[in-house]
C-alpha cells in the first residue's frame, strides 16, 4: 500500500489505534473460551465502550429460542434517571424488530436528547441470535474504521456466542452424563449388593473356584457346612475337601467343562468336613464364562443331603430287612386293584409261585398255578371279593411245573382308596413244610389218642380192680371163716353170725365203690342253662375252620338275628354242631369236580322252636338209607366210627328236639335239628315232652 | 368147691387139738384195709393161729409184738411205709421174719419181684382161705423145707 505523505499524523495514531483495536477485538474470543454467553457480551460490550467510546451500548440475546432473553445496558457516564436495561432495549427492539437485513445502518434522535447515533448490529447472519445496539453523541459515529470494527465485533460476538452456546451445551451434556453415570452406578451397587445378599445368604452353598479347582470365594453357607472359613478355603481346593472315593470322578468331569465337552454336571459325592467327619452334597458344578476382567472360573452350588441319603439309605435297609424277613418267613406280599385288575407282587411272592420277576402278574397267570382242584374255589373266592370286599382268609394249594404241590395261606384285606375304589393288600404264606408237619403231627396225635384211650382203659379197669378187691377179700375170707365157725362143733354162731354181718357190709361196700366208679368215669349230669345256638356256632366254627380250611371246604354262614336262646347243656349241643360239621366235611373229602359247599345256619321254626341245619354237597344218602343214617356203627364211611350221628341224635332227644336227614335236590345231604326255645317252665313238667322219633318221611 | 371147708375144717381141728392157747405161734397182720384186718384174724384163729392185727408198718415197729411174730401178713401199698419198705427195715434190725404179702393190684409181675426178694408167698385180693392156710404153714415151716413142701 501505498502511503500517502498527506496523510496527517493524527490520522496515522487513529489508524494504528484502529488496528490496536481489531486485534483485541480479534483477541476476545481467547478469553471467552470457557465462559457462558452473559460473560461473551460483557466483555464484549466492555472492549466496545471502551475502544468506541460509546455513550450507551446493549445487547438482547434472543436465543436460544424458548428461554428468557438475556439483556445487557452499558452507559458512559450516569445519568439521571437511568432507565432500566428492559426499557432500553424494549425501546431499541421496537426499532429493531423485523428483517435485520432491513435495518438502518444508523438512527437518530431516538431517545430524543440531543443528537445521537445509533447503529444495531444483529447478531448471527440474519440477527437470529439477538441484536447489539450501540450509540454515541457524535455526528460521525460510526467512522469508516469505527463501522469495520463494530462489524468485526459483532462477528466475533456471533462466534464466540455459538460457542459459549456449544460449551455450555457440552457442559450440560457432560452434568447429565455424570448424573447417569452416578445413576447407574447406585444401581450397580443395588444390583451388586442383591446379588451378595442372595450370594451370602443363600440356602445353598456356593463356592467359586479357578480352573484348577482352587477356591476363590465361598459363601458362609459353604464355610458352615465344610467347617472352614473362607480364607482357610482359599488355601485347599475342590479336590481336597472331596472325599478320596469321589475325587477321580469329579477329576474327570471338571476336565470335561474345561475342555468345553460341557457346560455344567451333577454329582452327588461325599465331603469331608474340616473335623473329618463325611457328609453328603449334590453338586451342580458349572462352568461361569470369563469377562474381559475376569477369567473364566468354576462355581459349585452345594447342597447338604446327608439327611436324605441316610433317610434313603434307612428305607433301601428297611426294604431289605422286609424282603429277607419275607425271604425267611416265606411270606410275599401283593396289592390287586379289583377295578382294573392290578397286581403288585413282592420279590418273595415270586420266588413262591416260582414265577419270572420281570413279567407282571395277571389273574390268568396266577391262576395257571393253582392246583385244578382249588381253581374252582379260588374263582369263586375272587367273586366274592369283588362282589363284597369282604377280608379273604384261605389256604389252597399250588401245582408247580416240576408236579410238586405247594401249600399255602392267603389273608388279605380290603381297602378303598380316596376314589372309593377297591384295593386289597395281602400276604400269602408258603405253609408246604408247616402243611407236611402239621399232617404227621396229626397222624402221631391220633395214634396217641389211641394209645391214651387203650391206656386209660387199662387204668380204669386197674382202678376199679382194685377198689373192688378190697372189699370183696373181706367178704370171701368173712364168708370163709363162717363156714368154718358153723362148721365146728359146737358150732360157733355168735362168731359165725358177726362174720355174716361183716359179709353183708363188704358186699355194699363194693356196691358203693361200683357207684363211686360210675360217677367218676361215666357220663356226669348235665347242666341245663340258656343258650345262644348262634355263639354256640360260632365258637364251634372258631375251633374247626382251620380243619375244614385244610379240608379246602368252603363256609357258608347264615346265622339269624335275633334268634331266641334254648334251654340246653351248651358243651353237648356243640358236639352236635361239631358232629354234623365233621360229618359234612368227611361226605365232601372225595368232592373234586365242584365246590366243597358247607352251608351252616340257623333260625327261628314254627312252634316255639330254633332249627340249625348244616347241608353240605357231599356224596349225600340214598332215601332208603335214611332211617338207617342214626343207627350206631352205620356207616357210609371206610374209616368212619359211625357213632356220631346216633350220639347227636341221643343228645338232641335228651333236648327234646328231633334230628334228622334229607337228601338234597342237588349233590350231597342236609342234616337239621330242632329244639325248643328256652322260656320260664322250661325245666318244669312241660319239658317233660315225648322224645319224638326222628321222622325221615316229613323231610324227604 | 364145695369140699374145699370141710378140707380145711378137719385140718383145722388136727391143729386145734394138738396146740395149747400158749403155744399158738403168732401171725401178724398189717393192712390199711379194715374189711381185712376185721375178717383175717377171726379165720387165723379158726386155723389155730394166734393174731394180732396193725392199721400200719409203723404201728407194728411201735408194738412189743415183733420179736413174738412168726408169721407176718403184709399189705403191699399203704399210706406212709409200705410192705416192701417194712420188710427191708425189719432186715435191718435182724428180724426175718417169714411175709406173706397182700394186695389188691391185679399186677401180675408184682409177685415174682416179692418172691425174688424173699418172701413166702404173694397171694392177690381176694385169696380163699385154704390158699391163705397154705401160705401161713409154708411160712412156719423152716426156711430150707419150704420150697419142697409148697
Amino acid at each position: 500500500m501505498e502511503v500517502q505523505p498527506e496523510l496527517a499524523s493524527g490520522d496515522v495514531r487513529h489508524l494504528q489505534r484502529c488496528i490496536n483495536d481489531l486485534v483485541s477485538l480479534l483477541a476476545l474470543p481467547a478469553i471467552w473460551s470457557g465462559g457462558d454467553p452473559s460473560q461473551v457480551l460483557h466483555t464484549l460490550l466492555d472492549a466496545l465502550m471502551r475502544m468506541l467510546r460509546l455513550d450507551l451500548a446493549s445487547v438482547r440475546l434472543t436465543y436460544p429460542v424458548g428461554e428468557p432473553p438475556i439483556e445487557i445496558v452499558r452507559f458512559a457516564e450516569l445519568r439521571r434517571p437511568v432507565p432500566s436495561a428492559h426499557e432500553i432495549c424494549e425501546a431499541l427492539s421496537q426499532c429493531f424488530k423485523n428483517d435485520s437485513r432491513k435495518w438502518p445502518p444508523v438512527l437518530r434522535n431516538l431517545m430524543g436528547e440531543g443528537d445521537v447515533s445509533i447503529v444495531p448490529l444483529p447478531l448471527g447472519l440474519q440477527g437470529e441470535l439477538g441484536v447489539i445496539v450501540v450509540a454515541a453523541e457524535r455526528m460521525d459515529f460510526p467512522r469508516q474504521t469505527e463501522a469495520l470494527l463494530l462489524s468485526v465485533a459483532a462477528n466475533q460476538a456471533s462466534i464466540g456466542l455459538q460457542e459459549a452456546r456449544l460449551l455450555s451445551h457440552q457442559k450440560q451434556v457432560a452434568i447429565e452424563l455424570d448424573q447417569q453415570v452416578a445413576q447407574r452406578t447406585a444401581q450397580l451397587a443395588a444390583a451388586e449388593e442383591r446379588w451378595r445378599s442372595v450370594y451370602e445368604n443363600s440356602a445353598i452353598g456356593v463356592a467359586l473356584a479357578d480352573l484348577n479347582g482352587r477356591f476363590l470365594a465361598a459363601n458362609p453357607v459353604y464355610e458352615k457346612m465344610l467347617g472352614y472359613t473362607e480364607e482357610e478355603l482359599r488355601n485347599l481346593s475342590f479336590f481336597e475337601v472331596t472325599n478320596e472315593e469321589d475325587r477321580e470322578p469329579t477329576q474327570i468331569l471338571i476336565g470335561e467343562l474345561l475342555a468345553g465337552k460341557r457346560q455344567q454336571f451333577q454329582i452327588e459325592e461325599q465331603y469331608r468336613r474340616k473335623n473329618g467327619s463325611l457328609m453328603w452334597v449334590r453338586n451342580n458344578v458349572s462352568m461361569v464364562p470369563g469377562t474381559e476382567r475376569v477369567p473364566r472360573f468354576l462355581m459349585a452350588l452345594s447342597e447338604d443331603v446327608t439327611e436324605r441319603k441316610q433317610a434313603e439309605e434307612n428305607l433301601r435297609r428297611s426294604e431289605a430287612f422286609l424282603a429277607e424277613g419275607q425271604h425267611l418267613a416265606r411270606v410275599g406280599s401283593f396289592s390287586w386293584r379289583v377295578e382294573t385288575d392290578e397286581i403288585t407282587w413282592s420279590e418273595q411272592l415270586y420266588r413262591i409261585f416260582e414265577f419270572d420277576e420281570d413279567t407282571p402278574q395277571t389273574l390268568e397267570r396266577i391262576f395257571s398255578r393253582v392246583h385244578p382242584d382249588d381253581i374252582q374255589l379260588l374263582h369263586e373266592m375272587v367273586e366274592r371279593a369283588r362282589r363284597d370286599g369282604s377280608d379273604i382268609d384261605y389256604g389252597h394249594r399250588l401245582l408247580m411245573p416240576n408236579h410238586s404241590v405247594k401249600h399255602v395261606n392267603m389273608v388279605a384285606h380290603a381297602t378303598r382308596d380316596r376314589d372309593g375304589r377297591l384295593e386289597y393288600i395281602g400276604a400269602v404264606q408258603d405253609v408246604t413244610q408247616r402243611q407236611l408237619s402239621e399232617e404227621a403231627l396229626s397222624k402221631a396225635r391220633s395214634e396217641l389218642a389211641h394209645v391214651a384211650r387203650i391206656t386209660s382203659l387199662g387204668v380204669l379197669t386197674a382202678s376199679i380192680a382194685h377198689e373192688v378187691n378190697q372189699p370183696l377179700s373181706g367178704i370171701i375170707t368173712n364168708a370163709g371163716t363162717c363156714l368154718r365157725m358153723l362148721a365146728a362143733d359146737p358150732p360157733n354162731v355168735d362168731g359165725a353170725r358177726e362174720t355174716a354181718r361183716r359179709t353183708i357190709r363188704d358186699g355194699n361196700r363194693a356196691s358203693e365203690v361200683i357207684t363211686r366208679l360210675r360217677a367218676l368215669y361215666g357220663r356226669k349230669d348235665a347242666t341245663i342253662e340258656s343258650v345262644d345256638l348262634n355263639e354256640a356256632t360260632r365258637e364251634v366254627l372258631a375251633l374247626s375252620l382251620s380243619e375244614l380250611q385244610r379240608n379246602r371246604i368252603l363256609v357258608q354262614q347264615e346265622l339269624a338275628d335275633g334268634l331266641p336262646l334254648v334251654a340246653g347243656n351248651r358243651v353237648q349241643l356243640q358236639q352236635v354242631i361239631l358232629n354234623l360239621l365233621r360229618n359234612a366235611s368227611d361226605a365232601m373229602s372225595a368232592v373234586d369236580d365242584r365246590p366243597r359247599q358247607l352251608l351252616i345256619r340257623t333260625d327261628g321254626d314254627e312252634d316255639d322252636h330254633v332249627r340249625l341245619i348244616v347241608k353240605d354237597a357231599g356224596v349225600g344218602f340214598a332215601p332208603q338209607a335214611a332211617d338207617r343214617l342214626f343207627e350206631s356203627f352205620y356207616t357210609t364211611k371206610n374209616d368212619g366210627m359211625g357213632i356220631g350221628l346216633s350220639v347227636s341224635r341221643s343228645i338232641i332227644e335228651s333236648h327234646h328236639g328231633r334230628l334228622w336227614a334229607t337228601p338234597n335236590s342237588g349233590p350231597g345231604a342236609t342234616f337239621s335239628f330242632s329244639i325248643p326255645r328256652a322260656s320260664e317252665g322250661a325245666t318244669g313238667a312241660e319239658n317233660n315232652r315225648d322224645i319224638r322219633t326222628p321222622d325221615v318221611t316229613d323231610a324227604a | 368147691m364145695d369140699a374145699l371147708p370141710h378140707e380145711a375144717h378137719a385140718y383145722d381141728m388136727e391143729l386145734r387139738q394138738e396146740r395149747r392157747p400158749a403155744e399158738r405161734p403168732l401171725v401178724s397182720v398189717v393192712d390199711d384195709d379194715q374189711s381185712v384186718r376185721e375178717s383175717l384174724p377171726d379165720l387165723l384163729c379158726e386155723f389155730g393161729f394166734a393174731a394180732r392185727v396193725f392199721s400200719s408198718a409203723e404201728e407194728l415197729l411201735a408194738s412189743d409184738c415183733v420179736e413174738q411174730t412168726r408169721c407176718l401178713i403184709l399189705d403191699v401199698a399203704m399210706p406212709g411205709m409200705s410192705g416192701p419198705n417194712l420188710q427191708r427195715e425189719l432186715k435191718l434190725r435182724g428180724r426175718e421174719i417169714p411175709i406173706i404179702f397182700i394186695t389188691g393190684s391185679t399186677d401180675k409181675t408184682v409177685r415174682p419181684r416179692l418172691l425174688e426178694q424173699g418172701a413166702v408167698e404173694c397171694l392177690f385180693k381176694p385169696f380163699s382161705d385154704t390158699a391163705l392156710l397154705e401160705a401161713v404153714n409154708s411160712a412156719l415151716r423152716p426156711k430150707s423145707d419150704r420150697n419142697g413142701t409148697s
